[in-house]
């Protein structure tokens, strides 16, 4: 189009400017932080650095990766994420199979079970009592049983099995399987892109969550990564121990000629460490994300 | 369990056809029990607990044992200042996450929408949704971080003003907490804001567009008359569930946030500190019971203004 008015070409312009500052403005704080924990942490005190590490040094991982309350966590985490994650997608895919069966009497009734919860609940204080009276209090099953149904899940994943025609279930009927065979070796293969998508959400989630452990666990062998993240931030004991266990190991002090770490690195270091398993698998992720909540909206 | 599924299924068919019907239906039944029985335990079960909220809740009597003690939580509420500062900080700081994150997810998608298709285009959108994907734990730390007295903010003011001037610890002033809660609240989700509208734009008919040309409409009118029309559904309903959310404050971001500097709350930093950390029960399942009731009301009460006005209804 070469009859483009000059003003719109100044706007367009303008436009690509402006959304490359809100780029940089999403990204820079998260490269800064990167180049923090990557550099040598008696550099990094003097400040001054933006976007890529000036002396290049693993001190503040060694110190992180060798800590066991880290360890720890991780494991907590990763553990927290795959039983999470596997669980919810069974309890969701289910309930939404068992919805899109024809001729299942009270299916309405019992939707509207399922969603008043999204409208009304009692509140953080009657759950955390009902959660002691359950043994809940400090057990693992707190991160996964609660939050294992989702009703918004639940109905995208039946949006998705409404366009799974009929007629295969049928052929397969007429050949005598059973229905449990029909939805496991039919219907959950061509669930494969829904399942990714909702598997991906449920593992971030699961990854970034935090206010659980800080309301249900105090037993430290329960925490997980995000929430030794908030101490490290918010709470000046975790860092001393942090760095008394160091030296115990002999991984950092003031003494010897091993690299010092200061909190301010092992800040950046434990940001990154959090969030690296998300920030990689991202891009090849995105996608999948965008698609589980444009099926969400237009459908429903 | 499956087993028994199996059996029933492969079973010759005996009994009436309603036998038949019900038994081929009760495989439906058992496959949506799980998710009925969760639901049950975690959400309806914990109902009965906003009582607490009107009794002198005593961990050794129990819940049931407690003494009955009216509105007497929900007077106190109104009636203790730190309370009543708490609640007026909640509305504020919700309305004012509406008033700044409401429109901007729209505004960048107008702006994405004007880009070719392309590199450039995915490459904005992709960054653009990557905070959304962090924790809240971890922003509050990549903010500790930038506005961190030796941090990347510092340092260039630093520069700017030739060495002279001093660094500022910006994340201790309390004049400052405010604006930096609604700064990162749009920080993180504007980006991933922009997916609704961008696929909602995507949605609407090109010859509406074509059309306006031959009229002779130019882009700004275009938008004006096709794109934001086009827009009003999607905007509604997502304005009926935010209204909902207003009494809901971001307990995450607060209270990642406080520090010893700091003097600020919200119902939910409360809620937690005085009822989990310090054990005041009652007081704060008052607190959260009213937080409750006015989200319910507020999410009614939008829709039902919705439906009246536009004819859109969440329901």
């Amino acid at each position: 189009m070469n009859h483009e008015s000059l003003s719109y070409r100044i706007f367009k312009v303008g436009n690509a400017s402006l959304l490359i500052l809100i780029v940089v403005a999403m990204v820079f704080p998260y490269l800064n932080v990167l180049a923090y924990a990557l550099n040598d942490p008696m550099d990094s005190q003097f400040g001054g650095l933006t976007f890529y590490p000036r002396e290049l040094s693993f001190a503040n991982f060694e110190m992180l990766l060798t800590n066991s309350a880290i360890i720890q966590s991780t494991l907590i985490s990763v553990l927290r994420v795959v039983i999470g994650t596997a669980f919810a997608l069974l309890i969701q895919y289910t309930c939404a199979y068992a919805f899109t069966l024809k001729g299942l009497q009270g299916k309405g009734i019992i939707l509207i079970f399922l969603m008043i919860p999204m409208y009304f609940g009692g509140g953080l204080i009657p759950v955390y009592l009902l959660y002691s009276k359950m043994h809940l209090l400090n057990n693992f099953l707190v991160y996964i049983l609660p939050v294992s149904f989702s009703l918004y899940n639940m109905v995208i994943i039946r949006s998705f099995l409404y366009t799974i025609p009929d007629s295969l279930a049928e052929s397969a009927r007429i050949d005598g399987a059973n229905e449990f065979v029909i939805m496991l070796r039919i219907y959950v293969p061509l669930s494969m892109p829904i399942l990714a998508v909702m598997a991906l959400w449920t593992a971030v989630y699961h990854w970034n969550d935090w206010t659980t452990t800080l309301y249900f666990i105090t037993d430290q062998k329960l925490n997980t990564l995000q929430y030794i993240l908030m101490q490290i931030l918010k709470e000046g004991e975790r860092m001393a121990s942090m760095f008394q266990e160091a030296i115990r190991a002999g991984i950092t002090s003031g003494a010897n000629t091993q690299p010092q770490v200061t909190p301010q690195a092992i800040r950046a270091a434990n940001i990154i460490l959090t969030t690296i398993p998300i920030v990689i698998v991202y891009p090849f992720l995105q996608k999948h994300f965008v698609k589980g909540i444009t099926l969400g909206a237009v459908k429903e | 369990m499956h087993k028994e599924i199996i059996y029933n299924q492969s079973a010759k068919p005996t009994g009436s056809r309603f036998m038949r019907a019900l038994r081929k239906n009760s495989f439906g039944y058992m496959l949506m029990l799980p998710s009925i029985v969760l639901t049950f335990v975690f959400a309806y079960v914990p109902m009965p607990g906003i009582i607490a909220a009107f009794k002198d809740y005593n961990i050794f009597l129990g819940l049931w044992n407690s003494p009955w003690v009216g509105l007497e939580h929900v007077r106190e509420i109104f009636e203790t200042p730190m309370l009543r500062q708490a609640i007026f900080n909640t509305l504020e700081l919700s309305l004012l996450t509406i008033l700044v994150g409401f429109p901007a997810p729209i505004i960048l998608a107008l702006m994405i929408n004007e880009i070719k298709d392309g590199l450039f285009k995915r490459s904005v959108q992709t960054l653009s949704y990557l905070p959304h994907f962090l924790s809240w734990i971890a922003v509050v730390g990549l903010a500790y971080s930038f506005f961190d007295l030796y941090g990347p903010l510092n340092d260039l003011l630093l520069k700017l003003s030739g060495g002279e001037g001093e660094r500022i610890m910006f994340l201790s002033k309390q004049e400052l907490f405010l604006p930096f809660l609604l700064l990162l609240s749009v920080w993180k989700e504007v980006g991933w804001g922009t997916v609704v509208y961008l696929a909602a734009i995507t949605s609407i008919d090109p010859s509406l567009y074509e059309a306006a040309k031959i009229d002779g409409a130019n882009r700004w009118k275009q938008h004006l008359y096709i794109t934001l029309p086009g827009l009003k559904m999607t905007t509604i309903l997502l304005l009926i569930f935010t209204l909902g959310t207003l009494f809901n404050s971001n307990f995450e971001l607060v209270y990642g946030m406080q520090n010893a500097f700091i003097s600020y709350d919200v119902i939910s930093t409360i809620v937690y500190s005085s009822g989990i950390q310090q054990g005041n029960y009652s007081m704060a399942a008052a607190v959260g019971f009213l937080q409750g009731l006015v989200a319910l009301l507020l999410t009614v009460g939008a829709n039902t203004i919705s439906k009246k006005t536009t004819g859109i209804s969440i329901w």
